[in-house]
């Protein structure tokens, strides 16, 4: 008799244990209901925000690029039109002469400068691909809240934005402006190497 | 450099504008450009090219699968193959030299390395 009763009141503290721990669940949980609601939310939005960055410095780059071809073709325009006019000048004129010289190597300078800068636009792919590689995190982290939305069966949070489809994103995960994993004088080592 | 035409392959629009530019800066002046893989088998049916300068990363049809194709195609066996890629990972390098490709360029690249690259594919 003492054993059994022994057991019912370890069965019943047990019991009350139990019923505090999972209050003390459903108290922690009811405060994570919100975040995760928001989350939902947020994150969705910050995915589609880097979606603009990347499309707007993409037209940005491009409107750039417009413009230095744009620059260039004059340039060239302007060399050929000064030497046309250096050919016409007195080659004994050596005032007029040095100017159109001096003139020339300044817009030879402008164009080459025009192409460095074209070339430096190169950030806007690697850029991008950064941002895709972000985009996609954030769409893991996503897909991993709606799971626990539908195990925990949370409502999800409706958002103001319009839905958006998926987008297949294709990106270098080390890519980087900066710092290669591989430096291009050990990528010819490599090739030379297999030459030899 | 008269009949000799260039196929650039790169998703980017940006960087294909670049790579066409400095191509024709180093007097190519004969290139025309596909957006991935599957756009560049598309215009080589129709288009005699001599050169191919392609990306890795790209929608439908990436880099290293078009090159393996074109690799497994007779009539492209031989055709030289300059991939400009940001991958820079030592695995991915050894793996785009067995797929085939000539010679191998990381981005952000220079015209000069550019040029280079061309000519002593070219040269071999």
């Amino acid at each position: 008799m003492s054993n059994t009763r022994n057991l019912q009141q370890k069965l019943q503290t047990e019991i009350v244990e139990l019923t505090k721990s999972i209050n003390e669940i459903i108290s922690n949980f009811k405060q994570l209901k919100n975040p995760i609601q928001e989350s939902q939310v947020k994150v969705p939005m910050a995915t589609n925000q880097l979606d603009k960055i990347s499309e707007q410095t993409e037209a940005a780059t491009n409107h750039m690029l417009d413009l230095i071809e744009n620059i260039s073709i004059r340039e060239e325009e302007v060399i050929k039109g000064l030497t046309a006019i250096k050919k016409l000048m007195p080659k004994d004129n050596e005032k007029i002469n040095n100017l159109l010289d001096g003139v020339i190597e300044k817009t030879n300078i402008n164009v080459n400068d025009a192409f460095t800068i074209m070339n430096a636009l190169q950030f806007q792919d690697i850029t991008s691909q950064q941002m895709n590689h972000a985009a996609s995190l954030l769409e893991e982290i996503e897909t991993k809240l709606t799971q626990i939305c539908t195990v925990f069966g949370i409502d999800p949070e409706t958002s103001e934005e319009e839905p958006r489809d998926k987008k297949e994103r294709v990106y270098d995960p080390h890519a980087d402006l900066y710092e290669k994993k591989t430096e291009q004088k050990d990528v010819d080592s490599m090739f030379d190497q297999v030459k030899k | 450099m008269g009949d000799f035409k260039i196929l650039a392959v790169d998703d980017s629009p940006t960087m294909r504008r670049i790579i066409i530019n400095t191509l024709k800066r180093a007097g190519y002046q004969d290139v025309i450009e596909a957006q991935d893989g599957k756009d560049a088998l598309a215009k080589l049916k129709v288009e005699k090219v001599n050169f191919i300068i392609t990306d890795w990363n790209m929608p439908e049809m990436d880099g290293l699968t078009f090159v393996s194709t074109l690799r497994s195609m007779e009539e492209y066996k031989n055709l030289p193959v300059l991939m400009v890629t940001t991958r820079s990972v030592k695995e991915d390098i050894v793996e785009a030299m067995k797929a085939g490709v000539n010679n191998y360029i990381v981005k952000p690249f220079t015209p000069d390395t550019l040029k280079a690259k061309i000519e002593q594919i070219l040269a071999s």
